[in-house]
């Protein structure tokens, strides 16, 4: 028997077919026409009055930190790992290696200048070993140290300090005694106001102190001196016999992995044109390669893997890895 | 009273004609679709093709030329530097619609020397209009808040002053390329609605430290133009960069060295960031300029292998003193 139906369905059947053809005709062009360019935009977390909390609540918006005379001439802005590059282009990688999970940025302008602002940015690191290796990476050597943090210091126009798991800059667009106090102000409130967990960086005691060059240190996260097994390596600046040295601990899992890198370093340094010497060190299986008319002495003692990177002079790199080597000594012993 | 339904009855014969006509409707509804969808959209090249290609802007017949002018000035360098490569009219000619494609990626002041400086952009544009030029563009994609970038950059003010027009990216404004051989720039979208009915393109980079790819300069400049989730490139910065070399042939690039950001780039933030190396270079030769704008850095071409790539790929020479450059100093 033939089956039959009603003009009003027929009507109704074609409607939803061409609703139907329609929609799929749009997906199916939509998806040849992808545009990261549109998919990237929506990305960022750009903030409006619907800003998102910082780190559990205990940062949010960060005017409250601004001192009388600097008002927001921008709302907050935060980034993630995925688009901190649109804030800060090619350095976002030195962040992102060092385990960066979330930045907060919000610029203030003086009152009665609105030439002179300054913006501040929150990197919260994680942890204060994370926040102090961005820090000392990128550490202006020339600067004056403050005693605002354990670690901090200004420019002519900037402040740089670290926090508990947050690294912050503060950064003028000009040069004035104004907004250098004023810069001054926010971190001071931004310290007074955020709690964090008060915790210390153990590795900077193991250097010795003879010939150190203070507030020079710096955590290198990864791939340390070019040698992708090299992770969190603390490096000190020394000057040792008018050479300007650099040394450096890194705390291993266990004894025999800090052994073990000092024979796979070494194997680096030979593959890659280096020369093994014997070395004066009185170290046990203390490693001393020459390549490309530098020195790099390398040992360990216990779990701690420590050496002597880059030294143009033999006689000073020796030295100091003796310095260094009495000094992890005590330490270990 | 109930009334009884219509019945239609089917068999093969009206089973194929409704067939046909759902057919019909499904094409016309395509169709019609089609063309509302592309209609709306512009900037797209009036060939209908899908992908856009930039054209060669650089000069016919000449030859890869540099100068080298000395100065605290910027204007007087610069100015001086296009007139020892035979003058603006030797690249601008009466009714060029002019780009200049600047470095505007962060929303931080001239001071810290991390966008292209402003002074610069006025100049160039002022010279462009002198040599006849009917229009000067200034452009860039920051990703990050334009308005803030090309306002507190300074560009923006500058370019105006001089009579240029700012386009700051819009999602209109991007359309996908692919670079010949290229592995990384592929259907990939690029700002793009700034070039239409351009002839000439200059760039205009300042020399900086780069965490990433070691130096940023006239090549990397071009980075500006991506589109999209482009920080993915970063994994291979050297090949971006060649490959943005060998998309954009420019008229000529102008490699600010006044001022030089030595560490922290491409950020920068503080002033003690930067150096005092009052060198301008002008170059139609885009590796050399950053051949040479890596010395300031106190770089060699091995620390930068994206100039070696370029060089490679036949974009230029890394061996800038090839060009002969001319030397000057001006103030």
């Amino acid at each position: 028997m033939a089956r039959t139906v009603s003009r009003t369905e027929i009507t109704v059947g074609y409607v939803i077919l061409l609703a139907l053809v329609t929609i799929a005709s749009g997906v199916f062009l939509s998806q040849f026409r992808y545009s990261p360019a549109i998919i990237e935009s929506t990305v960022i977390e750009k903030q409006s009055s619907s800003i998102s909390p910082f780190h559990a609540g205990t940062l949010g918006d960060l005017s409250r930190f601004a001192p009388n005379g600097l008002t927001p001439p921008s709302t907050p802005e935060i980034y993630n790992p995925e688009n901190l590059s649109d804030k800060i282009n090619g350095k976002a990688e030195l962040y992102l290696s060092a385990g960066f999970r979330r930045l907060l940025t919000q610029r203030f302008a003086a009152s009665d200048n609105p030439g002179a602002w300054l913006e501040v940015y929150v990197y919260n690191m994680g942890s204060l070993r994370q926040a102090f290796a961005v820090y000392s990476m990128q550490r202006r050597f020339d600067a004056e140290e403050l005693e605002l943090a354990d670690f901090a210091y200004h420019t002519e126009n900037a402040l740089f300090f670290v926090h508990g798991p947050y690294y912050v800059e503060i950064i003028a667009s000009i040069g004035q005694k104004k907004l250098a106090e004023s810069m001054l102000a926010v971190g001071r409130d931004f310290i007074s106001k955020i709690q964090v967990t008060r915790d210390r960086i153990t590795e900077l005691s193991l250097f010795p102190s003879e010939h150190l060059n203070r507030g020079a240190f710096a955590l290198l996260p990864t791939d340390a001196f070019g040698f992708h097994r090299f992770t969190s390596i603390f490096t000190a600046q020394y000057a040792v016999e008018g050479t300007e040295l650099t040394a450096f601990v890194s705390r291993r899992e266990s004894e025999s992995e800090a052994a073990e890198l000092v024979v796979a370093y070494t194997r680096f340094l030979v593959t890659n044109g280096g020369t093994e010497l014997s070395s004066t060190v009185e170290i046990p299986q203390a490693k001393l390669v020459e390549i490309m008319d530098t020195f790099e002495l390398v040992f360990s003692r216990s779990n701690l893997l420590a050496g002597v990177h880059g030294a143009e002079n033999r006689e000073a790199a020796e030295k100091l890895g003796r310095l260094l080597g009495r000094k992890l000594q005590e330490v270990v012993r | 009273m109930n009334r009884e339904p219509e019945y239609i009855q089917t068999n093969r014969r009206d089973f194929l004609r409704r067939a046909l006509k759902a057919g019909a409707s499904v094409a016309a509804t395509c169709s019609l679709f089609a063309w509302l969808y592309h209609r709306s959209r512009s900037g797209r090249p009036s060939d209908d093709k899908e992908l856009v290609t930039l054209p060669d802007f650089s000069i016919p017949g000449f030859p890869g030329k540099m100068s080298i002018a000395l100065g605290e000035n910027r204007a007087d360098t610069v100015r001086r530097g296009i007139e020892a490569l035979g003058g603006i009219e030797a690249f601008i000619k009466r009714g060029d619609r002019v780009l200049l494609k600047v470095n505007a990626a962060f929303a931080t002041p001239p001071m810290l020397s991390a966008t292209t400086n402003p002074l610069l952009v006025a100049e160039v544009a002022r010279l462009c209009y002198l040599a006849g030029a009917s229009s000067v563009v200034v452009t860039d994609n920051p990703i990050n808040d334009p308005e803030s970038c090309f306002s507190l950059s300074g560009i923006a003010a500058a370019a105006r002053s001089s009579g240029a027009r700012v386009l700051m990216p819009r999602e209109s404004f991007f359309e996908p390329t692919t670079v010949p051989k290229a592995t990384l720039i592929k259907n990939w979208p690029i700002l793009w609605r700034p070039f239409r009915g351009i002839n000439k393109i200059v760039g205009i980079a300042p020399v900086k430290d780069h965490h990433r790819s070691g130096a940023s300069m006239t090549m990397k400049n071009w980075y500006g133009l991506l589109g999209g989730r482009r920080n993915i490139f970063h994994q291979d910065i050297h090949t971006i960069i060649t490959e943005l070399a060998v998309l954009v042939r420019p008229t000529f690039v102008i490699l600010d060295g006044i001022t030089t950001m030595m560490t922290n780039g491409p950020t920068g933030g503080s002033i003690s960031d930067l150096k005092q190396t009052d060198t301008m270079i002008v170059s139609t030769d885009q590796v050399a300029a950053d051949a040479f704008g890596a010395t300031l850095l106190g770089k060699s071409v091995t620390d930068l292998p994206y100039l070696a790539k370029a060089e490679a790929a036949g974009l230029g020479t890394a061996d800038y003193e090839l060009l002969n450059p001319i030397r000057l100093q001006t103030g």
